[in-house]
């Protein structure tokens, strides 16, 4: 369903709001989202899914909503980014299918090969489209190499091909990503924070989270500007990949804020990585070119660990407020609480 | 007048001993009777004893999965009553199709809490647990 005309767009967002209202669903921008694109049904997954959860006259209440708009909606810019690449990979077989026929290249050994790569389901997730440009690649390669004549425009397309994959990767790296410090984005940490937790809860390992918090940057701000805070900022995200272990995960977790998961840390362990980036950076002043020279910045964390069953805004909430005791009790420290 | 009130039988399928115990927890302080699973091979059998008014179930076992023990479990006993919520991690879309067609009723996504657990079993047996 394609929707053009103001007319017709007014008409569609009448249905939306009235669904639901039957619903009682608050109208948040994250709700009106889901609303809308059940009742345009571009996304059969949510809608079936949907569908199910009507059909059982479930509650669509807060957890629920967050749910389906963590599962389906907010890894949209993924799938389009899926979708586009997708299509360019379809182009990039149909030239090679092609030029393999033009030239004359055994049909059996090289053009079924890549038919039956065009028609499998592979661009449906980022994982599958991985595999078939991988595959791509391979079976270019491989006709470059059997046939003399058509090297040279097989390279070629090999090389389209690759770039293609580049593509892939970069945008998709791109789309959780803070573009300021190159850590991950606030969307890419709430979609693996809960993931982690669910496997977590599936293994029974231990799971922490630290919250940290730039002491005073305001004042950094204020005395520096803000391009000399953003500097600071960038110091910190590099200090933080430094100093945390290769499984953690870094975020921007937004503003002044940042985050680590610690896959596998009990609380002990958590509070030592912690205790390594509030040291790491407390030791040496920040590297930047400024009068007067800027004294070493200094962190505040909190730290947290993951108990099954809790819900996850209870686990982020303790790391927070542990953060805020490290800060009530004099800045520059760790605080955990249990 | 005197009330007599039947606990609900609930039986929690599922691999990962603390799913089972989160579980078990939180279905206690809803006032459940509560048995474990560790696989669908043996969650049948235990049917066979004992039917359950409600199913907590995982996709991923060793020996019986969750979707063949929805298979079996419908095929074996019919249109019993008993509901299935099974689990499932984000983003398993698949599944959560697989198992609606294969009969379970609901699904909730791992990790889960006692709210989120509550309400489900609430919306799938029609009762205020
Ligand atoms: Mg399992």
């Amino acid at each position: 369903m394609y929707v053009a005309n103001p007319t017709a767009i007014k008409a569609l967002a009448d249905v939306v709001v009235s669904s639901m209202q039957r619903f009682r669903i608050p109208l948040t921008p994250e709700n009106y989202s889901l609303w809308y694109e059940y009742h345009i049904g571009n996304n059969r997954e949510l809608q079936r899914t949907m569908d199910v959860i009507i059909s059982n006259s479930a509650d669509f209440d807060e957890t629920v909503l967050h749910d389906l708009y963590v599962t389906f909606l907010s890894s949209a810019k993924e799938a389009e980014i899926v979708r586009e690449t997708s299509v360019n990979v379809q182009d990039a077989l149909r030239n090679l299918i092609s030029v393999a026929l033009r030239v004359g290249v055994d049909a059996d050994e090289f053009g079924a090969a890549l038919t039956e790569l065009a028609a499998m389901e592979h661009t449906k997730s980022t994982d599958g489209l991985r595999d078939l440009v991988g595959h791509l690649i391979g079976e270019s390669r491989k006709m470059a190499e059997k046939s003399q004549v058509a090297g040279a425009r097989m390279r070629e397309s090999a090389s389209k091909i690759e770039t293609l994959e580049r593509r892939l990767e970069s945008a998709l790296v791109e789309a959780r990503t803070d573009s300021l410090t190159g850590l991950a984005n606030r969307r890419f940490f709430d979609s693996r924070l809960r993931a982690l937790a669910g496997d977590a809860m599936n293994s029974g390992d231990e799971l922490s989270l630290l919250m940290i918090d730039v002491d005073r940057f305001k004042r950094v701000n204020d005395t520096w500007g803000h391009r000399v805070g953003d500097e600071l900022l960038r110091h910190l995200a590099s200090t933080l990949q430094r100093t945390v272990r290769r499984e953690d995960l870094v975020a921007r977790y937004g503003g002044e804020e940042f985050a680590v998961i610690l896959p596998q840390a009990d609380a002990a362990a958590a509070i030592a990585v912690g205790e390594n980036i509030r040291r790491a950076l407390a030791s040496v002043p920040v590297p930047l070119d400024v009068t007067p020279v800027m004294p070493p910045a200094t962190v505040s964390i909190g730290v947290s660990c993951y108990q099954p069953g809790d819900p996850l805004s209870e686990w982020v909430g303790k790391a927070d407020a542990a953060l805020y005791r490290a800060k009530q009790e004099g800045r520059d420290q760790v605080r955990y609480i249990q | 007048m005197t009330t007599t009130t039947t606990r609900l039988y609930c039986l929690v399928v599922d691999d990962s001993l603390v799913v089972r115990k989160v579980a078990r927890r939180i279905l206690n302080s809803l006032k459940f009777n509560v048995d474990e699973a560790e696989n669908g091979q043996v969650a049948l059998d235990l049917c066979g004893t004992l039917m359950p008014d409600l199913i907590l179930l995982d996709w991923n076992m060793p020996v019986m999965s969750g979707i063949e023990f929805v298979r079996a479990f419908r095929e074996k006993y019919g249109a019993v009553s008993a509901k299935v919520i099974f689990c499932t991690t984000q983003g398993d879309v698949e599944h959560i199709r697989d198992a609606a067609a294969a009969g379970a009723n609901d699904y909730i996504i791992k990790p889960f809490d006692a709210a989120m657990l509550r309400r489900k079993i609430e919306a799938v047996l029609g009762i205020a647990a």
